[in-house]
């Protein structure tokens, strides 16, 4: 977290302190679905630690479990059995309204498909994150300004999504993922749709947050993306295949990338 | 509030969809506006036309029509209605009458009912020579019978009635023309007739007294017998020509054989006295007496015009009370006591016949001046003249008598238990109250106040609900393609609340804008009502019975009796109808957005996180 995303904006947000121990905490974490035929264990057994200021990869062929696995880290579901605790506290346990709570505040999402309300301008887009978090529209405007500035889209505040490029798009939703000053960034395939030019500069600016000491977790199947964080986690069959330090590889196999510039 | 710009980016980006619903609510407001203003204006013009009667302050009519069905045995008035109208009958009544107590309706009442049908018989050759110029007003109670004053007075004894007021009520035909040879005289009789008859021959009981009796008086008897009975033979077949052409009941069959037989016997006065008394009856000659037979032959056709009117009696001294009041004359002055020649002219026969005050009008040698004209109430007795009740009592040959009547209530509510009471008083009477007569009211006023009600009310209806499926479809459409939208706002921290809100807002704005045009619509419909201002009509068949009546298809004249008021149509819109039609379309997005809130908020906030594919 930098001083440079605290604004007043925030005032109505009330974060949580920060707890001590790592933001995440999974023990034996299982997702078990039930469907019309039986049980389908999308997350069979997970234990995982996420220490804050990481930049983690999950990678892992389709059925997996790694979207499962970013919905239940994104609050956006709780596990069947087992123990998530974020920050602290036990997701499992909240309520479906805390869980709203937990992600206008703590959590930011960025989309493979870039998810942006089609009939805002990139700065709406921006502020339709903030509203429930902060009502004052003079204190969202200067926060939505200032975040596209720092993506490189001050000058396009105004545009439609339907106006922007792919990776101006997905500029804008990592723009929006950041308005409510989260502890963790969340990016579902946030490459998915876009060239490798376009690409490389979306993992470019994850990086950079990262470095910042945002917590960043990126879902997917591209090994150069995956290459591209510090620890990659990879799942086969709700289970972890293999969780390694990709610093530790590099620092022994390889040169450090260029530098990237966001 | 970020909502409202992000309301209106949404309704503007999805304009088709916004417009549609819209103007779905907006026709479905508009049309209800326009239905309840239309309806609105029919009550108004309704209330205009009954509104005389009200202020007339007549809650009971009471009248006697001829063929009305009896209310029990006992109470039969009339079942032979053509009788009474041809003058011919009352047989009904006569029964009714001699079976007295009912309700003074007796012997006395009989014959002034059988007298004011007299009239009815219009024997034109007492209006002069035949081939003579003619113009004359009958009179006709048709199947309206009359009351006695007396009628009156027991109404007004009637527990609950305030006052009671008598009218007459008649039709009127004015005929002109020459007068027509209507009676023939056929003179019959004075014939002679001779005839013979051939008795049968004296019995053998009859015989031994005869010549017992001759041979008292000293009379020889020898072949003179056998003479007597040859004559006897000859005479007998004549008499069997004559009894054709004469009544048997004469007995001049008898004649032929007294001559034939016993003529020169005869001259002995013993013959005579000693024949059987059948022998003694007969003549030899008759005359048929001279009579003269009045017979009413078929009317010829002649140049005999007749139009028809209805006149009403009222009286003078009671301008608030009777078949017309004081309230309803549009212009001159109210019958002036005493008046015998003046009358009030109802404004609409007035315009058909050029009649102003001032104008005189000629009835049975009477110059009869207008004193003033009358908008009489239509489910009144409406009438086109209008006597004092003495003058139009004389006219008609009606004295103290009355067709109708008109009964205040002390209250609105004793009105019902008043008319029984006088249905029991008045067993032959038929008693209808104003409100009765109100729904009697027709025509395209009625008409269109029942479409209104009925086929508007249910018009609106499903106006109104496609309106709120199509908004409700709609919503559920666009929720269904915002899937990806309304779970990144829930990922992104949105709670449902907020989502169902954002919907709400979008729908109930879509509702208003709806409404709003509606009022344009509803508004419309009103100017346009009022441009066109359709008239419409009311008809009342005002006195019960006589536009019935089968006397005036006697005369094959249709009669004023059925009267006509046209009104003109306007629809007002009230405050009250503008406000209920923007709450009506505000409902419609209420129940879109409930519908699309609830779809909304199944969604669960992981949705955002599909794939595209």
């Amino acid at each position: 977290m930098t001083d440079a995303l605290v604004t007043d904006a925030d005032a109505g947000a009330a974060p949580e302190p920060d707890a001590t121990g790592p933001l995440y905490e999974l023990e034996n974490v299982r997702r078990v679905y039930r469907t019309g035929g039986g049980e389908v264990r999308a997350l069979d057994g997970i234990d995982l630690r996420i220490a804050r200021g990481e930049m983690l990869a999950i990678e892992g062929p389709s059925g997996s479990g790694k979207s499962t696995l970013l919905q239940l880290l994104g609050a956006l579901d709780r596990p069947t059995s087992g123990s998530l605790l974020f920050n602290g506290r036990d997701v499992g346990r909240m309520s479906e309204r805390d869980l709203t709570a937990l992600r206008s505040r703590d959590v930011g999402f960025v989309f493979q498909a870039f998810n942006l309300i089609p009939t805002l301008t990139a700065a709406e887009n921006v502020e339709v994150a903030m509203v429930p978090n902060a009502p004052d529209r003079a204190a969202r405007r200067a926060r939505s300004t200032e975040l596209l500035g720092r993506v490189g889209l001050g000058g396009r505040a105004d545009h439609l999504p339907s106006r922007l490029s792919g990776g101006e798009q997905q500029r804008v939703a990592i723009a929006r993922a950041l308005a409510n000053d989260p502890r963790v960034i969340l990016a579902d395939e946030p490459t998915g749709n876009l060239d490798s030019t376009t690409a490389d500069e979306v993992v470019s600016a994850l990086r950079a947050l990262s470095e910042e000491g945002v917590t960043v977790i990126l879902v997917t199947h591209d090994r150069e993306i995956a290459s591209r964080a510090a620890r990659r986690v990879r799942l086969r069959d709700g289970h972890i295949d293999s969780d390694e330090s990709v610093a530790t590889i590099r620092s022994l196999f390889a040169p450090p990338p260029p530098s990237p510039s966001p | 509030m970020f909502h409202l710009s992000y309301i209106a980016q949404e309704l503007r980006r999805r304009l088709g969809r916004t417009i549609l619903t819209a103007l779905g609510l907006a026709l479905g407001v508009g049309l209800v506006i326009g239905i309840i203003g239309v309806s609105q204006g029919l009550h108004d013009a309704q209330a205009s036309v009954l509104a005389p009667l009200q202020s007339v302050g007549t809650d009971i009519l009471v009248t006697r029509v001829a063929g009305a069905q009896p209310t029990d045995g006992s109470s039969t008035t009339s079942t032979t209605a053509p009788d009474q109208a041809n003058g011919g009958g009352g047989r009904g009544f006569f029964r009714n009458g001699g079976g007295g107590g009912n309700g003074g309706l007796n012997q006395q009442d009989t014959q002034a009912l059988l007298s004011e049908n007299q009239n009815v018989v219009t024997d034109l050759a007492k209006l002069g020579n035949p081939g003579d110029q003619f113009t004359r007003d009958f009179f006709l109670s048709a199947t309206l019978l009359s009351f006695p004053d007396d009628a009156v007075k027991q109404i007004q004894s009637v527990p609950g009635v305030t006052s009671a007021t008598g009218g007459l009520v008649q039709l009127a035909e004015h005929e002109t023309g020459t007068v027509p040879q209507i009676v023939a005289s056929i003179q019959t009789g004075g014939e002679t007739f001779t005839q013979t008859v051939r008795p049968d021959p004296m019995t053998d009981a009859e015989r031994p007294a005869f010549q017992q009796c001759l041979a008292a008086k000293g009379v020889q008897i020898g072949g003179n017998n056998q003479s007597g009975a040859t004559n006897g033979t000859t005479g007998g077949t004549g008499g069997t020509g004559g009894t054709g052409s004469t009544p048997p009941a004469d007995g001049g069959g008898g004649g032929g054989f007294g001559g034939g037989g016993f003529g020169r016997a005869a001259r002995n006065p013993a013959f005579e006295d000693c024949l059987p008394q059948r022998f003694q009856q007969f003549q030899a000659q008759f005359t048929t007496p001279l009579r003269t037979i009045q017979q009413v032959v078929n009317p010829p056709s002649t140049d005999i015009k007749n139009e028809s009117y209805t006149a009403a009696g009222v009286d003078p001294a009671n301008p608030t009370t009777g078949l017309v009041t004081k309230d309803q004359l549009t212009s001159g002055s109210w019958l002036a006591k005493d008046a015998t020649d003046q009358i009030l002219v109802n404004v609409a026969y007035a315009d058909k016949k050029s009649l102003t005050v001032g104008s005189k009008i000629p009835i049975n040698g009477t110059d009869y001046n207008v004193v003033g004209l009358v908008r009489p109430t239509l489910t009144g007795s409406t009438a086109d003249v209008y006597f004092p009740l003495p003058v139009l009592q004389n006219l008609a040959g009606k004295q103290n008598r009355v067709t109708q009547v008109l009964v205040k209530a002390k209250d609105a509510k004793s009105v019902d238990a008043v008319a029984a009471k006088i249905k029991d008083l008045l067993p032959g009477a038929e008693v209808v109250t104003t409100k009765a007569l109100a729904d009697q009211v027709t025509g395209s006023l009625a008409d269109a106040s029942k479409l209104a009600d009925r086929l508007g009310g249910v018009l609106a209806v499903i106006v109104l609900l496609a309106a709120f499926v199509i908004a409700m479809l709609l919503t559920l459409s666009s929720v269904a393609k915002r899937v990806r939208e309304i779970g990144t706002l829930r990922a992104i921290g949105w709670s449902k609340r907020r989502v169902v809100g954002q919907l709400l807002g979008e729908t109930l704005t879509i509702g208003l804008i709806g409404g709003l045009v509606g009022l344009g619509f509803g508004a419309l419909v009103a100017v346009g009502v009022h441009q066109f201002s359709p008239s419409l009509s009311a008809t009342s068949t005002g006195v019960p019975g006589l536009a019935g009546s089968r006397l005036s298809g006697l005369f094959g004249q249709a009669t004023s009796a059925v009267h006509t008021t046209t009104v003109t149509l306007s629809a007002p819109l009230h405050p009250s109808t503008l406000v209920l039609g923007v709450l009506i379309a505000l409902l419609g997005g209420l129940l879109a957005g409930i519908v699309g809130g609830w779809r909304a908020a199944r969604l669960a906030p992981a949705v955002a996180l599909r794939d595209l594919g």
